[in-house]
């Protein structure tokens, strides 16, 4: 007996309509949530085209004749360098796929070129996949992939979505904190459909078992899929400060030693209570037992909150403070807003404190894996040290036709738009700038002030220009971080002041 | 144990993490009291919560006492909470159970432990990241929080969540001070909470002593506390073996404690009971895998004095096995080499040498040459446990036992004598022990009116 996967209408809808010129094939990722018993899939998004005259990255000469006309080798490869070198080589052996081969004829035949670009397709569907994955809230996932290609492929197409869906699966499970239960579904969907005749052919494969093989499933059209689909929120404040032992180097190590502290946290979140409006229920507990049958389905929304032990008790019977030399330390400080959907099928009190406590684990990881990668790419800034960076705080936006959101991460330095074009991107949608919500993570503007700190005082009658950037921190960071507080405690000041003087103004001129 | 009064038992586990710039004393100590302060400021934080043992009720003690559980409000008598710990099964033919826990003073304990709620809105700004790069040595270890309070059980829920914090706010500054006291360089030795029993009126206090440093070293600390609670300077009552022992932590060692305080006293015309002080525990036949049933009665009734003395506080050593008491015979020369390993029966006269010898003990030998004699030895032996307290050893005609007390009538002369037979071979099962007579009041017919006996009366070192 396979899987039932109950799919919303406007996923037919996009479906049908992808235009998928002549004899060229379209990859795409499906979105939704798989229970014990049912499946559902909400969103469906193709992988996007990569834009030549977008940002930065040079096109390279598209093979002639290669149908997948689309793909910018140069741009699969740069951001490729996430995935693991290690792991290229293996899939290709295994896979009996040679970049770069020979072997390969040039012809219309997109199954070769699949092949022979098959390396960067999957390199490429991974590195959406992650930036897919980062802009959905708990609850929702990759649940499977989508391929579309003229008739006279569809022989190998299983083959390729195959490849794909485990490729996909392996790079998802890299970098995640949390673990998989006994209870989580490792069923993923493939789905094949003709460009001609718009047949569509559903298999799922166990991603656990590499030699899986595929397995019939129901693809089912519904309106309303996720209408009801309740929805948990919680914000958790974070004060982590994780040692940079000596043997380390920042900032080459500087991803080892966050990966270890988060790790360490990540436990922590897992394995703590989680109440759901105000209630320790046990597992069992159905979250929509109150909700009569064929009533007007409403999303419900819970407020859920974790709570942790204040710290481990020792394991071991030491008798003194453990003492480590460090060269420095990273401090993780402020509040992440989280979100989870859970899906309507008799939803349990365990699940939802399941997803919840996975997005508060994976807003954290996400925003500090793309940090890193921005310091990476950016290159170091010598005069990072000892100031507060900001990290990429999340946006809400809401999923046109439907009453879930996404979300996307902004760099302090990028705007609205900036999100707008990325949600267009990746999710293939267009999102009106005002529906973007940016306020449930405020911009860490300026520290608190601290009133007894008498240095403030004096500085507030020394400073008056507004200058965007801090100065240089002098050697010892702690007080660069405090003359950097008390240069902000200035310009706030002095902006409230300068405010104040203009309402002030007003007041007079409207007089 | 003031009646219509409950405890509350808070424990958890703080993180101690500080960076210490520079290990010159003036900067280490001030680090030390600035995490100490920062951590009194957590405690006081909105985000903390206690968790009732046993039951799905959380308080918020910062937020008035606010409580998961519907039914229970800030302002309800904190009795109220016991009702909603789920207790374990009663055993079924259990009858000390509930009889002895009106004997029990810490009967009706609630446990709570300490959480956080890490989704406490706080800081409201999105997360920022500082690298910090100045050399460091970080000092990391955890707080093991265990504070104690005893309230009205009237009183409402909100003014215990503040009186639990204020516990743990003071436990964190005597543990500040015991931190600062024996620091040495960049060692901190980590500060454990003991609760001890004092007598009337003082009861339960808590202190705060530095683990690994021996209670040898810790006498002068041990001498402000005795004068400070007006304690008598001749017997321990604060050494680590004197904490109290709460009823519902079983004992992991498997011994049978005490087992007399579940007997009715014998009723005597104008009699009064003279009981062992302190706790004791019951060693006899086939315990420890050794098999001395036949000739080990005097050895386990030695055991049982030795680990008086330890629980009092007076030796830190263990219980001495039947090979450590013969190598401590042969040792004083009292025995022979070939005594080693041997089944040979000792008597008081070797019980005391051992005391001596292994833990430094002084005891009387009593003489009485006839068995009917100690009937008349009322007095003496009701003496014995008022000043003394000890168990005592007696050995005679082919047997040894313990005797723990004594209920004499001054007027009529009428004696009872509390038993500890260790001739017993079975399991530590309390029920048996009790019905049996194992440990037993006897009358002065118990004894064997013609043979001679020997006691042995430990006596108490003059020591805190």
């Amino acid at each position: 007996m396979g899987r039932g996967y109950i799919v919303e209408d406007v996923v037919e809808k996009y479906l049908s309509n992808l235009s998928v010129p002549g004899a060229s094939c379209v990859t795409g990722l499906l979105i939704g949530q798989s229970s014990s018993q049912r499946d559902f899939v909400v969103l469906a998004v193709r992988t996007p085209q990569k834009d030549t005259e977008g940002q930065g990255s040079p096109s390279v000469s598209r093979g002639a004749g290669n149908s997948l006309e689309y793909l910018d080798v140069e741009w699969v490869t740069e951001h490729a360098r996430q995935v693991d070198n290690e792991d290229n080589a293996t899939f290709m052996k295994t896979s009996g796929l040679l970049v770069g081969s020979h072997n390969i004829t040039q012809s219309k035949h997109c199954e070769q070129s699949l092949v022979s670009q098959s390396h960067s397709v999957i390199m490429y569907n991974n590195v959406c996949f992650l930036k897919v994955s980062r802009m959905l809230p708990g609850g929702m996932s990759v649940i499977g992939v989508f391929l579309v290609t003229p008739p006279e492929l569809s022989k190998e197409a299983q083959n390729t979505l195959r490849r794909l869906i485990f490729a996909v699966d392996k790079h998802i499970s890299k970098g995640r904190l949390w673990s998989l239960t006994e209870e989580d579904v490792t069923e993923k969907v493939t789905l094949h459909i003709c460009s001609k005749t718009r047949k569509v052919v559903c298999r799922t494969y166990d991603v656990r078992d590499p030699k899986s093989s595929a397995k019939p499933a129901d693809w089912k059209y519904q309106s309303g899929v996720c209408t009801s689909w309740p929805l948990l929120t919680c914000s958790v404040g974070l004060n982590l400060v994780f040692p940079v032992l000596e043997m380390h180097v920042l900032p080459q190590d500087m991803e080892k030693c966050m990966k270890e502290g988060l790790q360490t946290w990540a436990k922590q979140i897992e394995d703590g209570l989680c109440l759901i409006n105000g209630d320790a229920m046990p597992g069992e507990v159905e979250l929509l037992g109150g909700q009569k049958k064929n009533a007007k389905a409403v999303q419900q929304t819970f407020r859920a909150q974790i709570l942790i032990p204040m710290a481990e008790p020792q394991s071991e019977r030491r008798l003194t403070a453990t003492v480590k030399v460090c060269s420095g330390s990273l401090t993780l400080k402020g509040m992440v807003q989280c979100r989870a959907y859970l899906h309507s099928n008799k939803p349990r009190a365990k699940h939802a404190t399941e997803v919840i406590k996975r997005d508060v684990i994976n807003t954290v990881s996400s925003r500090v894996e793309m940090f890193l990668e921005d310091l990476l790419m950016e290159g170091e800034d010598k005069g990072s040290v000892g100031v507060q960076q900001v990290l990429p705080r999340r946006v809400f936006a809401p999923v046109p036709g439907m009453s879930l959101c996404v979300c996307d991460y902004m760099f302090p330095d990028e705007c609205v738009s900036d999100v707008s074009d990325r949600l267009k991107e990746m999710l293939d949608w267009e999102t009106p700038e005002d529906s973007i919500d940016t306020s449930q993570e405020a911009v860490p503007e300026a520290p608190t002030i601290d009133l007894k700190n008498t240095v403030v005082q004096k500085n507030l009658k020394a400073k008056s220009t507004l200058d965007a950037r801090p100065k240089t921190p002098s050697e010892d960071p702690t007080e660069a971080h405090k003359s950097h507080k008390t240069y902000y405690a200035g310009v706030a000041m002095a902006a409230a002041i300068a405010l104040l003087a203009t309402g002030t103004s007003l007041i007079y001129l409207s007089d | 144990m003031v009646v219509g009064n409950i405890i509350l038992r808070l424990r958890g586990s703080l993180e101690f993490k500080c960076q210490l710039d520079s290990t010159d004393v003036p900067h280490v100590q001030k680090v030390i009291s600035r995490t100490f302060e920062a951590l009194g400021s957590q405690v006081k934080a909105e985000s903390l919560v206690l968790s009732l043992s046993s039951s799905p009720v959380f308080l918020w003690p910062n937020k008035g006492g606010h409580a998961t559980a519907g039914e229970i409000s800030p302002n309800r008598p904190c009795k109220d909470l016991q009702q909603l710990i789920q207790t374990d099964d009663q055993e079924s033919s259990r009858k000390k159970s509930a009889k002895k826990d009106k004997k029990n003073p810490t009967a009706g304990i609630i446990n709570l432990t300490l959480m956080t709620e890490v989704t406490e809105p706080g800081v409201l700004s999105a997360p920022t990241l500082l690298r910090g790069s100045k050399k460091h040595h970080l000092l990391q270890t955890t707080l093991p929080m265990d504070c104690v309070v005893s309230v009205l059980s009237s009183e409402s829920i909100s003014v215990v969540c503040g009186t639990l914090v204020g516990a743990l706010c003071s436990q964190l500054g005597d543990m500040e001070k015991v931190a600062l006291r024996h620091m040495k360089g960049t060692a901190l030795l980590i500060p454990q909470p003991f609760h001890f029993l004092l007598p009337a009126p003082v009861g339960l206090v808590t202190v705060v002593y530095p683990a690994g440093v021996p209670d040898s070293q810790l006498e002068t600390r041990r001498k402000e506390l005795h004068s400070l609670f007006e304690l008598p300077d001749d017997r321990p009552y604060l050494r680590r073996a004197n904490a109290l022992h709460f009823p519902d932590e079983p004992y992991k060692d498997g011994y049978l404690r005490n087992p007399h305080v579940h007997l009715n006293l014998p009723a005597l015309e104008n009699g009064k009971p003279y009981l062992v002080q302190g706790v004791y525990s019951y060693h006899h036949y086939m315990q420890d895998r050794v098999d001395d049933n036949g000739w080990g009665c005097a050895y386990r009734s030695l055991q049982t004095i030795c680990s008086w003395f330890q629980q009092q506080g007076y030796v830190e050593r263990a219980v001495p096995s039947h090979k450590e008491i013969q190598q401590a015979l042969v040792e004083v020369g009292d025995k022979q080499g070939s005594f080693l390993g041997s089944r040979q029966w000792i008597g008081s006269i070797e019980v005391a040498a051992v005391l001596d010898q292994l833990l430094g003990v002084t005891s009387k030998i009593m003489f009485v040459s006839q068995g009917s004699e100690l009937a008349s030895k009322g007095r003496e032996l009701a003496n014995h446990f008022l000043s003394e307290g000890t168990p005592i050893m007696i050995g005679g005609g082919v047997l040894a036992h313990t005797i723990l007390g004594v209920a004499w009538s001054e007027t009529t002369g009428q004696i009872r004598y509390l038993i500890l037979d260790p001739h017993y071979t079975g399991a530590e099962d309390l029920q048996v022990i009790t019905d049996k007579g194992w440990c037993g009041w006897k009358g002065p017919e118990f004894w064997d009116q013609n043979a001679y006996y020997n006691l042995c009366l430990p006596q108490r070192p003059k020591t805190i």
